[in-house]
C-alpha cells in the first residue's frame, strides 16, 4: 500500500538535478547510508557483550546513533530515487552484493580492539567526508550539519580509546596493534572513488574530491597515532572492489538483519 | 603459575581499575543541579562519556556534573546533624512572615518576585557559547 506523497522539498530539490547529476548523488547517499547502517549494525552485536555495563550503554548507544543517521540518509535516498522504495525497503530489501558499504565495514565483529581500531577509522574517515559535504543539494547539507554535532561525540569515544588501549599495558597495545594493522588496510576503501564523482563536483553537492578527504583524513589519523607510536593504514590502490564483494562475515550479518523482514513480507513491524 | 584463565585476570584488573563517580544533573538552565545517579569509570574522561550516556542522551539534561565519589566529602554524624536538644527555635516555624511582607512589599510598591533560581548563581549558568 503506498499513501499519496505530500510535496516534499528534497524530492522537489532532487528532480531540479540534471539525470547523470541525479544517479551520482543517489550513489553517494547510498554509500554513505549503507556504511552508517552496516557498522552500526555490526556494533550492536556488543549489546549486552561490552567490556562493562557502562560501555555497553555507550556502544549500543553509539551503534543506534548510527542507525539513525542511516534511516535519515535512507529517507532522504528514497526521495531523490522516488521510485516507489521507501527508507526500509531501500534498507533491508537488497542482496548482500548490493550493498555499497566499504570494506572497513565488512570485518567481521572481532574483539575489542577490533571494534575500537574499526570506530576509530571510521569516525575520522565520516568526518573527512561530512565536511566534503558541499551546498549543492541543500537538504543533504542540513542534515549533514545536524550529523556532525552527533558525530563529534563518536570521535572523542573512539580517540578515547586508541589511547587507552595504546597505553594500557603491554597486552591492550599488542591487541590494538593487531586490530589496526588488520582494519588499517581495509580502512582507505572508504575514499573509493564514486562513478559520478566529476558530476557532484559541478554541481557542489561535494566540495572536495574524496582524494582530498583521504588526505584530510590521514593528515588527521597523523595527529593522533603518530604521538602513541602507532603505525597508519598504508596508502591503497583504489577500485571498484573497495565497496563490493563483501565478506562472509557481512552475508551472515545481513542474515541477521533481514531476518524479521523477511519472516513477513510487507508486514508493518 | 596461576589456574586462572587470562580472561579472568584480565576482567578482574579491569574491575579493580574503576572508580564510582556520582551524576547530578541540570534538567534546564538555572534550575537546581539534582543528583541522578553514578556510573563506573577508570578515568574522568570516560566518566564523563558515560554519565552523558546513562543520563543525558535523550536531551533530559542541559548539564552534568561528574564528580568522583571519593572527592565528595561526607558528613553523615548525628551529633552534628540531628542534635539531641529541642532546637526547634532554630526552625522558621514560629514565624508568620506573609502579611509582614505584603505590607511590606505594599509600602515598599513592588511585587512577588519571581523564581528565586533566576538570580541564583551556583549552578554554572551558561555565560558564552555552547560548551
Amino acid at each position: 500500500m503506498t499513501l499519496p506523497k505530500a510535496p516534499s522539498a528534497a524530492r522537489e530539490a532532487a528532480a531540479r538535478l540534471d539525470g547523470p547529476t541525479r544517479e551520482a548523488l543517489a550513489e553517494l547517499l547510498l554509500t554513505m547510508a549503507d556504511d552508517e547502517f552496516v557498522g552500526g549494525f555490526m556494533d550492536s552485536e556488543w549489546t549486552g557483550i561490552a567490556p562493562i555495563l557502562e560501555e555497553d550503554v555507550a556502544m549500543s548507544s553509539i551503534a543506534q546513533d548510527e542507525l539513525g543517521h542511516a534511516r535519515a540518509l535512507y529517507e532522504l535516498l528514497a526521495e531523490v530515487l522516488d521510485d516507489g522504495r521507501d527508507a526500509d525497503a531501500i534498507a533491508y530489501d537488497r542482496e548482500p552484493d548490493e550493498y555499497r558499504h566499504a570494506r572497513l565495514l565488512d570485518r567481521p565483529r572481532g574483539d575489542w580492539a577490533d571494534t575500537i581500531a574499526r570506530r576509530f577509522l571510521y569516525e575520522l574517515a565520516d568526518e573527512a567526508r561530512l565536511a566534503s559535504i558541499g551546498g549543492g543539494f541543500a537538504p543533504l547539507g542540513d542534515l549533514v550539519d545536524k550529523l556532525r554535532r552527533e558525530e563529534r561525540y563518536h570521535r572523542m569515544h573512539a580517540v578515547a580509546w586508541i589511547e587507552r588501549l595504546a597505553n594500557g599495558g603491554p597486552i591492550a597495545r599488542g591487541h590494538l596493534e593487531a586490530a589496526l594493522a588488520t582494519a588499517g588496510e581495509a580502512a582507505p576503501t572508504l575514499f573509493t572513488p564514486l562513478d559520478g564523482e566529476a558530476a557532484l563536483l559541478r554541481a557542489a553537492i561535494l566540495a572536495r574530491p574524496l582524494g582530498e578527504a583521504e588526505a584530510a583524513w590521514r593528515a588527521d589519523l597523523t595527529r593522533i597515532l603518530v604521538p602513541l607510536g602507532l603505525a597508519l593504514p598504508p596508502t591503497i590502490e583504489h577500485g571498484p572492489e573497495g565497496r563490493s564483494g563483501h565478506s562472509d562475515a557481512f552475508r551472515w550479518l545481513w542474515g541477521e538483519f533481514t531476518s524479521v523482514r523477511r519472516s513477513e513480507v510487507g508486514a508493518t513491524w | 603459575m596461576t589456574d586462572q584463565p587470562p580472561a579472568d585476570r584480565a576482567l578482574e584488573s579491569t574491575l579493580a581499575a574503576l572508580e564510582p563517580y556520582e551524576v547530578f544533573r541540570q534538567e534546564k538552565d538555572g534550575g537546581p543541579m539534582i543528583h541522578g545517579g553514578n556510573v563506573l569509570a577508570p578515568d574522568p574522561v570516560l566518566a564523563v562519556h558515560y554519565a552523558r550516556e546513562l543520563f543525558g542522551r535523550r536531551g533530559e539534561s542541559t548539564r552534568l556534573w561528574v564528580v568522583r565519589r571519593a572527592d565528595v566529602r561526607v558528613l553523615d554524624d548525628p551529633d552534628l546533624l540531628d542534635p539531641p536538644l529541642d532546637r526547634s527555635f532554630k526552625k522558621p516555624g514560629g514565624y508568620v512572615m506573609r502579611d509582614k511582607l505584603a505590607a511590606a512589599r505594599g509600602k515598599a510598591g513592588t511585587t512577588k518576585p519571581g523564581a528565586r533560581a533566576a538570580s541564583h548563581g551556583t549552578t554554572g549558568r551558561r555565560t558564552g557559547g555552547k560548551a
